[in-house]
């Protein structure tokens, strides 16, 4: 099998890459993106400089896994911008939005209907009918304020 | 082989295994909980996550979509000791994947139980017929306390719903019954309500036409005594007039007005159909030779100016005590 490896020489790195790539497509799990694209530079650099391929297996795992903080760069302000959609985050929709409190907040913590349901919340001591705002939430426990 | 194309060929494969491991793609409704040796350090939020292969385990994947589960069938007993079978449904979501994870051992089952038990006290401190139609209250009270209990899980019940409420058959049936009577009774009532209604109605009209009758009577009646008085004015008026006339003339004009009223009344009684036989009674005959006495006597009370006028009527008419009618004059 080395001997077939060898024997085919730089091809061998492109033609690697592009069936990871095309397994990637198939079952999307990121990290066969990152092998792929390590094996065509991989490949793009044994056209050019001419190296052992012992070498340019060590050069392949260390693209690949210089890849992943350096894909981690990229993403972050991704992922930062995913964070702000609301989908699976209902409390963090409700963040800012002013409601009237059915019942007074006691103690410190109270209940204040929100749609069809009931949530928790804590803040100041407020009578029933006040006006409040939602100012922080943590989980499923919202705090508010006078608004 | 020598040592380095081995060593080149395992490092090749400990970096495909190592991306495997550390690369994870948690999909979007699901949290996934990283444990570092088996102790909870963080949570993956829905896309690419990397996690340090050879410390770090994923732990529990949690579902943060909004869950539906079914509270099976369970028989209460109301405060009025009817037995009911009631079953539900609750929804809930994750909000803390790290608290459903570990401060719970069983969370469906937990909540399930919670909520029964729930049903129990609540709809167990409330009469049937409330039971019946105050659901909505029960929902309500059931979603507070139920909230209230998983709130240490990280999670909120959104809803619960009582889907069933079954009285048993032969209470379903009593209350169809109750119904029923209810039913008719408010016809009956009904019924006779628009009985006496009508009663009173037409009492009233009657008692109005009767009203207006009488209020007809008394201005007919009125009228009547009004026309009476007005004629007997008149009547005043004309003997008044009558008697300046004879005071002023012959007495002899007043028999011949009498004398004259007297043939028409006759002809009258001549040209009447059915009697053609007049029975008059004496006084009748000699009233009206009175009458030229009645004459006399209103002269003497119209005073001596009418005295010498008078004594001239008598010299050229018939005597006044003449028992026979006056002879018409010649017209």
């Amino acid at each position: 099998m080395t001997d077939m490896f060898v024997s085919l020489g730089t091809w061998n790195w492109l033609i690697f890459g592009f069936i990871l790539m095309a397994l990637e497509v198939i079952a999307p799990g990121v990290f066969l993106l990152w092998l792929g694209l390590a094996a065509l530079l991989v490949g793009l650099i044994s056209f050019a400089v001419v190296m052992s391929w012992q070498i340019q297996l060590v050069m392949f795992a260390v693209f690949a896994a210089a890849a992943v903080p350096v894909w981690r760069r990229l993403a972050r302000p991704k992922l930062d911008a995913s964070s702000s959609s609301f989908l699976n985050k209902r409390s963090e929709a409700l963040l800012g939005r002013e409601f009237t409190l059915e019942k007074p907040i006691v103690d410190g913590n109270g209940t204040m209907r929100i749609g069809d349901t009931v949530w928790r919340v804590a803040g100041p001591d407020t009578p029933a009918g006040t006006r409040v705002k939602v100012v922080q939430v943590d989980g499923a426990n919202l705090t508010v304020a006078a608004a | 082989m020598s040592g380095f194309d081995v060593f080149a060929i395992v490092l090749v494969l400990l970096v495909i295994v190592t991306l495997i491991a550390g690369v994870k793609t948690v999909p979007q409704g699901y949290d996934w909980t990283i444990e570092r040796f088996g102790k909870y350090t963080q949570t993956l939020s829905p896309g690419l996550n990397l996690i340090v292969p050879y410390f770090d385990r994923v732990g529990r994947k949690i579902n943060m979509m909004e869950q539906v589960i079914n509270i099976p069938e369970q028989e209460v007993i109301t405060k009025d000791n009817a037995t009911v079978t009631v079953d539900g449904v609750a929804f809930f979501q994750v909000f803390d994947a790290a608290k459903a994870s570990y401060e719970v051992s069983n969370l469906e089952q937990a909540i399930i139980v919670l909520t029964m038990t729930n049903i129990r006290s609540v709809m167990g401190s409330m009469d049937l017929d409330q039971v019946l139609s105050h659901r909505d209250v029960i929902n309500e009270r059931l979603l507070r306390v139920v909230d209230a209990a998983v709130s240490p899980w990280g999670l909120k019940v959104n809803r619960i719903e009582i889907k069933d409420i079954v009285p048993p058959a032969d209470l379903v049936e009593a209350m169809g019954r109750q119904m029923k009577a209810e039913r008719v009774k408010r016809a009956d009532i009904l019924q006779a309500e628009g009985a006496r209604q009508s009663e009173i109605l037409r009492a009233e009209g009657a008692k109005q036409g009767q009203i207006l009758q009488a209020e007809g009577r008394r201005e007919a009646a009125f009228r009547d005594a009004e026309a009476r008085e007005r004629s007997a004015e008149a009547e005043a008026k004309a003997t008044q007039m009558v008697s300046e006339a004879i005071a002023k003339g012959d007495v002899a004009a007043l028999n011949y007005f009498i004398a004259d009223k007297y043939i028409k009344a006759f002809g009258q009684f001549a040209d009447a159909p059915n009697q053609k036989i007049i029975m008059l009674p004496m006084e009748a005959v000699s009233l009206l030779g009175s009458l030229a006495g009645i004459g006399e006597i209103a002269k003497a009370t119209f005073g001596e100016s009418a005295a010498s006028a008078s004594a001239a009527a008598r010299r050229g008419s018939v005597p006044a005590t003449s028992p026979t009618p006056p002879v018409a004059p010649p017209r």
